[in-house]
């Protein structure tokens, strides 16, 4: 019995040789698929890359613009407190503001009016709700800050006061 | 398969991570921003708004707009009137003592309003990742009973999620740091977010984290360091102009965006300046904020805010009954860690231990969690692990520089090839002098093999061809190969173990360049316009070799003069920059001289000079072949 198991238990050399052949197959089918594995990922790296090339850029400038919108606020408050008739800086202050807003139109920054429109959390940031005689309940009473458009995409609500 | 997520489902913000080609990314939600605030709003007309749009309806329907609902979470109304007093929104008693918001009428779950905030992050996700996102980790804080983790599950079930696993945030921070492969070490995490301190002190083994204790501060974060910055500037206006900002709004929210930006400067400068022209107005007209603001005077207004992170760290350490010295590695998390002195401040409770603070501290939780959920995907298994290179590689060419083939950090394996030439006309043998190391000049960095190419055709200079590659396999096995492209003559070495140098030589081999860096430039440059100069003086002595008696004497005799020079500035090795580039500027205008008067000359008889340079480093002229000779071998006798 015994010796009879253990002749069993001794491979021949022929099914000794398959068995190595199966197993170097399975490294080979493992290694191929680590392989494709790689190659895939690299690929889709390399798209990524590309994709975070150009929106890198783009957050990069948007970063830039946004900050530039707090100084165009600036020139918002400044020019609100200017008079009926303006002295000779103030009109040179206002053609300032003016290029600066072509700059940034030229960019494709622009700013969108909300007086009036009815309050859009999508498109308004509301910094508090007033009693108003001209504008109906929910709709916006005025701006505290202009909001602004990069071509189609939102770059900053505006800040508002909602009716009552 | 699909992917699984990681989201730190935050008490005022959430963060949603994901593996991506092994590695893990922050995912940009819907409005283009990493983070989300943990607010949903629901309005009148009966839309449900979440994150950024919720915020911003927020003062309109603050009793409808749910924000910090983690406070509640799991948690039952008894326990959580300290918390009510705070909210502007109604929160009421459900069925079994379970807290409960009022939104117009209905009660509505703590576990629904999360489960709003998860639904808004994976749709997100799959959003960007362009395929359904069902699987999900979430984090909680460490001291979180049962009670409040099942509700957190519970919140990813109403979403639709399947949740993986419910994991601590300390945990996931630890992993981020990949300190999940440390043994048997103990480790502190300092959380202070924008609201909420934590401090957990966790023990690592085989991979597994355990909390040895928990503590903290329901009521401290960045937000009270801008209010001190706010009362600050506000009582400063006071002072001067008379008028209190606080009461007014919109002057209100301005100085606290100013606040909240003066903080952050100060993290990396030590003086801000806080501007707010036209901040408000009065009967003689509008008025301007400008006040400077030093770091050292932000830590006199937060000294007692930063004092006050100590207690629940020495607590944490009582209750592990731990001493700051048992503490191996700190892990700092929230925005509100790059605060110098809160940094100061934990570095000096864990024995001036230099804290893990790499990773993004508002991300670092969200990007733990993604690895988990990697993990648990099956996906991290699968990586396969790219050793690189720790230092640069190259040979030596002319002058004594090291040319670099492989940069330092480059993946592995790896596979660069370059051709060089002959530095001497006739030169039959090149050495390739094998180097590595960050220097400029060969002599600075270690040698890693030497070898010698022979049988080249005794060719003028800069003619002969000869690849230099330098192969690295995924057992860092280096080999370099020199091969005569003429000839097909190869010469080669292999060299092992050229990635197995220890961390501190590594180290030092890169400290040693920073601090030798601008004088070793000097010396490159130096031996580069040496270089240059000689081999302008080369091809122009070539030239006049072949043009002989048809160069015009004055330009002849002006243009050996100048070699003349040359040749003795290169042989004395001159350090005269600017001399030796003038003369080879000088020479070079002198050779376009010559080589126009050769093709008039030469014109009728149909016999073209070929006299332009096979080019060197830095050279001036276009490579003849399409090899691009990147530099030359002196041959050493």
């Amino acid at each position: 019995m015994a010796s009879n198991a253990q002749s069993k238990s001794e491979p021949s050399e022929s099914e000794r040789l398959k068995a190595e052949i199966a197993q170097l197959k399975e490294d080979l089918r493992r290694e191929h698929d680590l392989y494709l594995r790689s190659a895939a990922d690299f690929d889709n790296y390399r798209k990524r890359v590309e994709r975070e090339r150009v929106s890198a850029a783009h957050a990069g400038k948007r970063g830039l613009i946004l900050a530039l919108l707090d100084v165009m606020d600036d020139f918002d408050r400044a020019l609100a407190h200017a008079g009926q008739e303006p002295e000779p800086v103030v009109e040179g202050l206002q053609a300032i503001y003016r290029r600066l807003t072509a700059l940034l139109a030229a960019e494709g920054v622009t700013a969108f009016e909300s007086v009036g429109q009815p309050f859009d959390p999508t498109l308004h940031e509301a910094v508090g709700s007033v009693e108003s005689e001209e504008q109906e309940s929910g709709a916006v009473h005025d701006e505290l800050s202009r909001g602004y458009r990069w071509k189609e995409e939102l770059l900053r609500p505006a800040r508002v006061r909602v009716a009552r | 398969m699909a992917k699984a997520v990681g989201i730190d489902l935050g008490t005022t913000n959430s963060v949603v991570a994901v593996m991506e080609g092994g590695k893990p990314t922050v995912i940009v939600n819907h409005e283009g921003s990493r983070i989300t605030p943990s607010v949903v709003a629901y309005t009148k007309t009966g839309e449900i708004l979440v994150g950024q749009l919720a915020k911003r309806q927020a003062v309109l329907n603050p009793e409808n707009t749910i924000y910090s609902s983690k406070r509640f979470i799991g948690r039952r109304y008894s326990e959580v009137q300290s918390e009510i007093k705070n909210v502007p929104y109604k929160v009421v008693a459900g069925p079994n003592d379970a807290v409960r918001f009022e939104i117009q009428g209905k009660q509505i779950a703590p576990e629904e309003v999360s489960a709003q905030v998860l639904r808004k992050l994976a749709g997100d996700a799959a959003k960007y990742l362009g395929e359904k996102v069902t699987d999900v980790i979430i984090t909680v804080p460490a001291y979180f009973n049962d009670a409040q983790r099942q509700a957190t599950k519970d919140a990813g079930k109403i979403a639709g999620l399947n949740v993986l696993r419910i994991i601590n945030e300390p945990t996931a921070a630890a992993l981020a740091y990949g300190l999940d492969k440390k043994t048997n070490e103990t480790i502190l995490v300092f959380d202070l977010g924008g609201g909420t301190f934590d401090v957990s002190i966790l023990e690592v083994g085989d991979g597994v984290f355990e909390v040895k204790a928990t503590s903290g501060d329901t009521h401290l974060g960045g937000d009270d360091f801008d209010k001190r910055i706010v009362d600050w500037l506000a009582e400063e206006f006071l002072r001067d102009q008379g008028i209190d900002l606080r009461k007014d709004r919109q002057a209100l929210q301005r100085l606290t965006e100013a606040a909240e930006k003066a903080k952050i400067e100060l993290s990396s400068v030590v003086e801000t300046n806080v501007s707010l022209p036209f901040v408000t107005a009065d009967a003689s007209g509008p008025k301007h904020l400008e006040y400077k603001l030093t770091r050292a005077k932000f830590e006199q207004l937060t000294a007692d805010l930063v004092e006050r992170c100590a207690g629940p760290v020495k607590q944490a350490l009582a209750d592990a009954k731990l001493s700051e010295r048992d503490i191996d590695e700190v892990v700092l998390v929230g925005g509100s860690t790059r605060t110098p002195a809160v940094q100061a401040l934990a570095r000096r409770m864990t024995g001036g231990k230099e804290p893990n603070q790499s990773v993004n501290p508002d991300e670092v939780v969200a990007i733990g969690a993604a690895i988990q959920a990697g993990v648990l995907a099956g996906e991290v298994k699968d990586v396969v692990l790219l050793d690189v290179t720790p230092l640069s590689l190259g040979i030596e060419t002319l002058g004594g520089v090291m040319t670099k083939l492989i940069e330092r950090n480059t993946t592995i394996p790896v596979r660069k090839m370059e051709t060089f030439s002959t530095a001497e006309d006739n030169q039959t043998a090149v050495d390739v002098h094998a180097l590595q190391g960050e220097r400029e000049l060969a002599r600075d960095n270690r040698t890693l093999g030497h070898f010698r190419l022979e049988g080249i055709r005794p060719a003028p200079r800069g003619l002969p061809q000869v690849e230099v590659t330098f192969d690295i396999d995924a057992n860092g096995i280096l080999t370099v190969t020199a091969r005569d492209k003429e000839t097909n003559k190869e010469q080669k070495v292999t060299i092992s173990g050229s990635t197995q140098l220890s961390k501190e030589e590594i180290d030092r081999m890169v400290t040693d360049a920073q601090s030798h860096a601008a004088e070793d430039r000097r010396r490159r440059e130096e031996v580069e316009a040496r270089n240059h100069a000689d081999a302008i003086a080369y091809q122009v002595e070539r030239q006049l070799q072949e043009l002989g008696d048809r160069a015009p004497v004055n330009d002849k005799a002006r243009a050996e003069q100048l070699v003349a020079e040359i040749r003795q500035l290169v042989k004395n090795n001159s350090s005269d920059i600017a001399k030796l580039r003038q003369l080879a500027s000088d020479l070079q205008q002198l050779a376009y001289g010559l080589s126009s008067a050769s093709y008039s000359q030469a014109a009728a008889g149909g016999a073209g000079s070929q006299a332009g340079p096979q080019t060197s480093s830095g050279g001036p002229g276009p490579s003849a072949g399409d090899d691009v000779i990147d530099a030359e071998f002196k041959q050493t006798k």
